[in-house]
């Protein structure tokens, strides 16, 4: 411990740590009435960070080529030591993460925290939500199986619908008339360089926006710690007399991980094939197209919207209306109400639009 | 127990926790990472007579790693590991002259592996082999 002691005086004396460890850590103040729902930000970084290095892992093995990339995931399963488990955690983790983005959206919009002055927060969010999204949509095809052959398929197909230049920019989306080699290459660089990149600078953003702005008030409960923005100039929401960001919510962060990770674990270890249908243990055959061919879990919701509606084109403004209206939010909804009982009309709107968004994915799982 | 008795108990534990937590996530890494035990360790190489005239070297890949088979002037075989003992990189058989060359730093060798100049410390490892009915075994 002298020794730790003895090194922190000596970096300290350099760089002047403990003025940042106050400023950033001790001396951030947060509200009072914070909730463990705050704490999901932390998580998703955490999960970010474990698919970066899983995912960094599985390149040292994978192989990005049509005639050996099925080969190489089932070396990496069934012969290279906990190769399994690598693997699972980044397929598992993947869907967490959309999982727990959700919720972390849902947690936003229920405490009205995406409202004046938080517009940068949520855009970066919304940002991340489509960029996480595409980082999914670009890894399904990498093991190269029968789903991942169909599913990109049929998902880079619906731009066709698009009119005028439909089709060119599923060719251009794929690198060829079909989905081939060319669209592995073109998809590969997209999920391992171009699309994590872009996702690690927009959290850079979405914190330095967070920094910048204040930790919002939960609108539960009573604080009495808030400086509220008046909208006039700019103004931090600081939160004096708040519980301090370390060591107090850094463990509640840390305990929100633990369990994130005991729920994460628990279907890597018993129920890893959850997310694995029947096509993603054949290599992929591009002249046998399998029955029902279904995509992921998060996509279900837009696969049975587009299906629903006579043409597909009136399919994909629905949808795109509905991402438009969601990323609008805090420029539409502009009352300064942020509790959700206080607001009926929000409550049912984003009651009934999850039941809708639920309701589609069941509807498209059985159809 | 006083207070800091209690203090450095919980902290002994939690340490503890995260050690084994620490291990249970680097273990698999590692074995991950590690190359794998015994892969073509232990196969042996069958390389026909006829592939190896007088005068001549054979390269092939033995144990993981570069090997030669040479038969001097004079029809004696050997088996040598291909790797110089200097830096590691690969001999290459000169057959005018009659011996191996290492390009990296000009070591020479014979065709029996012993050095005759240049920086190799060591003679070039010797390969066990046997010869039966026109092929020759290596390992």
């Amino acid at each position: 411990m002298e020794l730790l002691k003895k090194l922190y005086k000596w970096i300290d004396v350099r760089i002047g740590a403990g003025e940042i460890v106050e400023k950033e850590l001790t001396g951030y103040l947060l509200p009072r009435n914070i909730n463990a729902w705050y704490s999901l930000g932390s998580v998703l970084l955490f999960i970010f960070a474990l698919q970066v290095v899983s995912g960094i892992l599985l390149l040292i093995y994978y192989v990005p080529d049509a005639d050996k990339a099925f080969k190489s995931v089932t070396y990496i399963m069934n012969d290279v030591p906990f190769g399994w488990l690598i693997r699972m955690c980044h397929a598992v983790g993947s869907n967490m993460m959309v999982l727990v983005l959700l919720l972390h959206m849902l947690s936003v919009l229920c405490m009205g925290s995406y409202k004046s002055p938080r517009e940068f927060n949520w855009l970066t969010g919304f940002i991340l939500l489509t960029m996480v999204q595409g980082i999914s949509l670009t890894g399904y095809l990498l093991p190269w199986s029968q789903l991942s052959f169909w599913a990109t398929t049929v998902a880079t197909n619906s731009a066709n619908a698009i009119p005028v230049i439909g089709p060119h920019l599923v060719e251009f989306l794929r690198g060829s008339k079909m989905v081939g080699p060319a669209t592995l290459g073109r998809f590969f660089a997209l999920h391992v360089a171009v699309i994590p990149i872009g996702i690690a600078a927009m959290i850079g953003a979405h914190l330095f926006f967070l920094k910048r702005t204040g930790v919002s008030t939960p609108p539960f409960g009573r604080d009495g710690t808030t400086t509220p923005w008046t909208g006039d100039a700019y103004r931090y929401e600081g939160h004096p007399g708040g519980i301090p960001f370390f060591p107090n919510y850094a463990l509640e962060d840390l305990r929100s991980v633990f369990i994130y990770l005991a729920l994460f674990l628990a279907v890597v270890f018993f129920d890893p094939y959850i997310f694995f249908p029947r096509d993603a243990f054949l290599p992929a055959n591009p002249l046998v197209t399998p029955a029902h061919i279904k995509p992921e879990w998060y996509f279900l919701a837009n696969y049975q919207t587009l299906k629903i509606f006579p043409n597909e084109l009136i399919g994909l403004s629905v949808q795109g209306a509905a991402m438009t209206f969601l990323a609008l939010l805090p420029f539409i909804d502009r009352g300064r109400e942020r509790h959700p009982l206080k607001r009926p009309l929000f409550l049912a709107c984003a009651i009934g639009g999850l039941l809708l968004w639920i309701g589609l994915s069941v509807w498209g799982h059985y159809s | 127990m006083d207070n800091n008795g209690r203090r450095t108990f919980l902290g002994v534990c939690l340490g503890g926790v995260a050690a084994g937590f620490a291990a249970a996530v680097l273990w698999p890494v590692y074995r991950y990472l590690a190359p794998r035990s015994g892969s073509g360790a232990s196969a042996k190489v069958v390389i026909s007579e006829k592939d190896v005239p007088e005068g001549e070297a054979k390269f092939f890949e033995y144990a993981g790693s570069s090997a030669v088979l040479v038969r001097k002037r004079g029809g004696e075989l050997v088996a040598l590991s291909a790797v110089c003992t200097h830096l590691g990189c690969i001999v290459q058989w000169e057959k005018d002259k009659q011996d191996f060359l290492c390009p990296c730093h000009a070591g020479h060798y014979t065709p029996d592996g012993v050095v005759t100049s240049g920086p190799p410390p060591r003679p070039l490892p010797k390969l066990p082999f046997s010869v039966a009915n026109g092929a020759i075994t290596v390992g």
